[in-house]
């Protein structure tokens, strides 16, 4: 096994699931509010790394897999920026070893 | 969509237990999933205890898709060098199984529809209908679903019992984030590598280095063909340090203790998952006029720090609530008051009364110490045991209080130690 397999990025980590996009957004944020926020626990709590700060908050929802926990470490922690909930039926993500 | 009695909200182990038992006595259930199926939202650590299928099904639990039962427990402590590892193996061979949420949840499922539920997929449940502070039924996009009374098995994110006023938005130090990979490997190499006979299963929990001292720990589950190798960590820990979650993945991946486990394997899937870990405190009461809530929604799982429940607890749950609106049913009351019984039947459950028995446990995990200082105790105490050198050895009992100094003083240790004998 060569060192890059046993380091798996989560680019490949998220390439091993299947999502079926939904045309309408499921998050949005208001990414001016970010700028007052001292602590951006958005960018640590998410495991697939929605949210990355490039001089601001830039969001892909593509690779959400929809834990929700980035809507309460916003609220509780952040600055309230985040408007979350779930994509609708039949889409997002979908788990075949959960 | 008319003529339902019952809808019960979100196909997962609570939802599915549910409908199952209303159905079999005959009532006319609707049951509702926003995925595209039964179980492709949902993700566990890895296994079920095996009580509360029996309760539920019969005999006939033992249809349900099994991976491996597990015989063989066990616990390591890890710092970046060393570990120390406790194993107990198990002479009880069906106590608990593996399981792949997909396959389980879409079983369990089609089960609540052989007895006659209506299973129906795709639906995301947005809304509920109110009459005069009394739940209605559910709206979901532009359709309105009328129902004698609502079963909410929505997950962790609740949105139903927020709509109901029954929650408020949990607090990032009440809830975890769950992540795993699953490792493809054929059944021999996983039984030679974990020391298991043909078919046996193990499950096994890591504290200290995997979650870099945050509160949390490491997992192992084993499946038929296939390891599912993660970890949970604190919301509000995660947050705070600045520690990207899924960083820690690879932290733990990598550990000398656990990267040949994996070697070799093909990834199959990255998953993760938010748990609560509040328990039934969560939530005001699990029940209001014409609604129930049952299983994650509801706080109705225990993690103690060595055992691991929600499956059989979500299962529990859902019957007690499938029985509770059968009683309300007899009397065509479905108000607050005929349903309160809810809750007596939730704490009478031995099963379930687990989660009362053990309510101060969340406060007392939440203790660092706990992921930091203590395992790293254990590890050096161990090397040091162990250590034959030209040096000479101490006693054990000075070995031990050597290596506690300038870690933790003997006071807070006897506290600790004091205060998880009160709370397990």
């Amino acid at each position: 096994m060569t060192e890059s397999e046993e380091k798996l990025s989560l680019d490949k980590r998220l390439g091993t699931l299947s999502f079926n996009k939904d045309p309408e957004p499921f998050i949005t944020v208001d990414t001016e509010t970010c700028f007052k926020c001292e602590k951006k626990p958005c960018l640590y709590i998410c495991p697939a790394q929605v949210y990355v700060w490039e001089e601001k908050l830039v969001y892909n929802t593509e690779g959400c897999m929809e834990t929700g926990a980035c809507l309460i470490v916003c609220h509780k922690l952040g600055a309230k920026a985040i408007h979350w909930k779930y994509p609708s039926g039949g889409h997002g993500v979908t788990f075949t070893q959960g | 969509m008319e003529g339902f009695e019952v809808a019960v909200v979100g196909a997962g182990p609570a939802g599915s237990a549910a409908a199952l038992t209303l159905a079999k006595e005959g009532v006319q259930v609707l049951l509702l999933e926003r995925g595209s199926f039964p179980g492709s939202k949902n993700v566990f650590g890895g296994r079920i205890y095996t009580y509360a299928l029996k309760r539920l099904l019969g005999d006939r639990w033992k249809q349900a898709p099994i991976e491996r039962f597990i015989r063989k427990e066990g616990i390591t402590f890890m710092t970046n060098e060393n570990s120390f590892t406790v194993e107990f193996e198990s002479k009880e061979t069906q106590t608990s199984f593996t399981a792949i949420r997909a396959r389980f949840d879409k079983w369990l499922a089609e089960e609540a529809e052989k007895a006659g539920a209506s299973l129906i997929n795709d639906v995301r449940v947005d809304d509920l209908m109110m009459d005069n502070g009394q739940v209605k039924g559910i709206v979901a996009g532009q359709d309105k679903i009328p129902a004698e009374a609502v079963i909410a098995c929505d997950g962790t994110t609740t949105n139903l019992a927020r709509k109901a006023g029954l929650i408020t938005m949990l607090n990032p130090e009440e809830i975890s984030i769950g992540m795993k990979d699953v490792t493809e490997l054929p059944a021999e190499t996983i039984e030679e590598r974990l020391g298991l006979e043909s078919g046996e299963g193990m499950a096994h929990v890591y504290a200290g280095y995997p979650t870099k001292g945050l509160r949390g720990g490491g997992f192992l589950y084993t499946n038929k063909n296939s390891l599912a190798l993660g970890l949970v960590v604190g919301g509000d820990d995660v947050s705070l340090k600045a520690i990207p979650s899924h960083t820690l993945m690879n932290t733990f991946r990598e550990h000398a203790r656990i990267k040949r486990l994996v070697r070799g394997g093909k990834t199959l899937e990255y998953d993760a998952h938010m748990i609560p870990e509040a328990g039934p405190g969560m939530i005001n009461r699990p029940f209001t006029g014409g609604m129930l809530v049952a299983g994650d929604a509801a706080g109705h799982l225990l993690n103690n720090g060595y055992t691991f429940r929600g499956v059989d607890m979500a299962i529990m749950a859902g019957i007690a609530a499938a029985e509770t609106i059968i009683e309300a049913r007899k009397k065509k009351d479905y108000s607050a008051n005929s349903l309160r019984s809810y809750a007596k039947r939730l704490k009478s459950e031995p099963s379930l009364k687990d989660m009362y028995t053990f309510s101060k446990v969340p406060n007392y995990l939440r203790n660092r110490r706990l992921y930091s200082v203590y395992p790293e105790l254990v590890c050096s105490a161990a090397e040091a045991v162990y250590r034959v050198d030209s040096k000479g050895k101490r006693k054990i009992y000075k070995e031990l209080r050597a290596q506690t100094k300038g870690r933790v003083s003997t006071l807070t240790l006897i506290r600790d130690l004091l205060r998880g004998a009160r709370t397990f």
